[in-house]
């Protein structure tokens, strides 16, 4: 029922592909941890990435904006182009395809200054704004999309990280969304945070839906279930399973799917 | 897919609720049976005794859709999981209709024990019933072994339940037509025919909740049927000749 509004919402826009991944490998030193991937992620829509620990879907979630690249043992091999471009083309510089492809990562992790400068950090550096005034506008618009900016417009000086971990996390997704990113890359963004911090987190996954492709990586069947409208499995490396939330978690085609979403071993 | 869960109560509460699924599909079959055997043997004591059994189908069908509820707000089950329970409640409803139908097949006999008998007609209801039950106890099975091909074998021997009644359905015309003292008795007959026509729907209603359970999609809808010839205006003109 949530997917019929969604599809009613934003129209046919939401079968255009954002990210297609094609046979992608990912090593660390001699171990191969995803194998074969390929996999389209659409625009405008939320894709929850599922399986057991150690099953390589963070790993692929951090080859999708070079995050990969900073560790020294690891290599990407294949093909994954967003929006047509090969994003492991000499000529993409990685600081610019991770203003285009934000993320948010498990723990709130804002930097040691005050609220304001985390979210205008961003727009700061890309220079996104002309001057002050344009400044604080895309502070205060960022705010605003991560749902915090009524609870900290008064004390936007203050410490980032004196606020809760609720907090801190729409502060971080706020930051993240400061640089006008076209997609959202989400770890774990929730298993810090309390029920209602979880709950207000994926309500604005939902309102982010609207302008971004989000994927987001959980832990959390029930929250893969309740925010995305696709959903990938995977397991001991490979996608296992790749296909519409609703007829994961009702009708899964590959036995791993259904032993691991109903929580058997897998 | 048959491994257990890793939450082993999870294990215990789904195999609680189906097994209370069971006992109610047992006591139905023995509704139905004993209905139609007080019918024929003009036996109001087993009719009564029908009646009264009722009340425990449907205590059963109370006790499975709490323990259904607690399983979907305790355990979010999903999947296979998810179905199991989804099925359970429409059978256990399913189930209850069925016993229903055989409760008021006994209170007719009751009325029907002072009239004069009416030839043929329990015999024939008697078989009638008898296919009821068998698909009834084919669906159960089908059920317990998640096995689609024999509740879509359950689904199309509906069509002969169909065909019975609609032959009971011109006979009783018939009777009424030639003496009309049979009127009443052949009335509380064809209510009779028709409850049982009522319980193969539900019958199938079960086998289609074995069909999703076991493959994720309901069957379609061509199953052949015949609830159409005696609505037909020539139908009623051939029992008048």
């Amino acid at each position: 029922m949530m997917k019929d509004n969604a599809d009613e919402r934003i129209g046919v826009d939401a079968m255009d592909i954002k990210f297609a991944a094609k046979d992608v490998q990912v090593y660390y030193a001699d171990n191969h941890a995803i194998k074969d991937v390929s996999v389209d992620i659409l625009d405008k829509t939320v894709t929850a990435f599922i399986g057991p620990s150690g099953c390589g879907k963070s790993t692929f979630l951090r080859s999708l904006n070079r995050m990969n690249d900073t560790i020294p043992i690891c290599r990407v091999e294949g093909d994954i182009r967003l929006d047509g471009q090969d994003i492991n083309a000499p000529e993409v510089d990685p600081v610019q395809l991770r203003a285009k492809v934000g993320m948010v990562f498990q723990k709130p992790n804002p930097f040691p200054k005050s609220i304001y400068d985390n979210v205008a950090y961003g727009p700061r550096i890309h220079g996104l704004a002309r001057g002050k005034a344009e400044l604080d506008e895309i502070v205060e618009k960022s705010l605003r999309r991560a749902a915090i900016w009524d609870e900290v417009k008064d004390r936007l000086d203050a410490a980032g990280t004196g606020l809760s971990g609720g907090q801190q996390q729409r502060l971080c997704i706020a930051r993240a969304v400061a640089t006008e990113p076209e997609v959202l890359l989400m770890d774990e963004p929730c298993s810090a945070l309390d029920p209602i911090a979880t709950a207000q987190v994926e309500e604005l996954i939902d309102e982010l839906r609207q302008s971004y492709s989000v994927i987001i990586v959980t832990h959390s069947m029930q929250q893969a279930a309740r925010v995305s409208q696709k959903t990938a499995f995977f397991h001991l490396g490979n996608l296992v399973e790749y296909g519409d939330t609703t007829d994961i978690f009702t009708n899964p085609r590959d036995t791993r799917t259904e032993s691991y979403i109903t929580g058997r071993i897998g | 897919m048959n491994d257990a869960h890793i939450a082993k109560a999870f294990d215990r509460d789904l195999e609680g609720v189906q097994a209370q699924v069971m006992k109610m599909g047992g006591l139905v079959e023995e509704a139905i049976r004993d209905s139609a055997k007080a019918l024929k043997s003009r036996d109001v004591e087993l009719a009564e005794q029908v009646r009264q059994g009722d009340r425990r189908i449907d205590e059963l069908e109370d006790l499975i859709n709490t323990q259904c509820a607690q399983v979907l707000a305790l355990r979010q089950p999903a999947a296979g999981d998810l179905r199991t329970v989804l099925t359970v409640m429409k059978i256990a409803g399913n189930l209850e209709r069925i016993g229903d139908y055989a409760k008021n097949l006994a209170k007719r006999t009751e009325v029907l024990s002072h009239m004069q008998p009416i030839e043929g007609a329990s015999s024939a209801i008697k078989r009638m019933s008898k296919e009821v039950e068998k698909m009834l106890s084919d669906a159960l099975d089908a059920y317990v072994r998640r096995d689609a091909a024999l509740a879509e074998d359950v689904r199309h021997r509906d069509l002969e339940v169909d065909q019975m009644y609609n032959a009971l359905f011109r006979e009783f015309l018939t009777f009424m037509m030639e003496d009309p003292r049979n009127i009443t008795a052949c009335m509380h007959l064809h209510f009779i025919a028709k409850n049982i026509e009522r319980m193969g729907d539900h019958v199938t209603s079960v086998a289609d909740q074995v069909i999703y359970l076991a493959t994720g999609q309901f069957p379609d809808e061509s199953r052949p049927k015949d609830n159409q010839s005696i609505y037909r205006v020539d139908s009623v003109g051939e029992a008048e000749e």
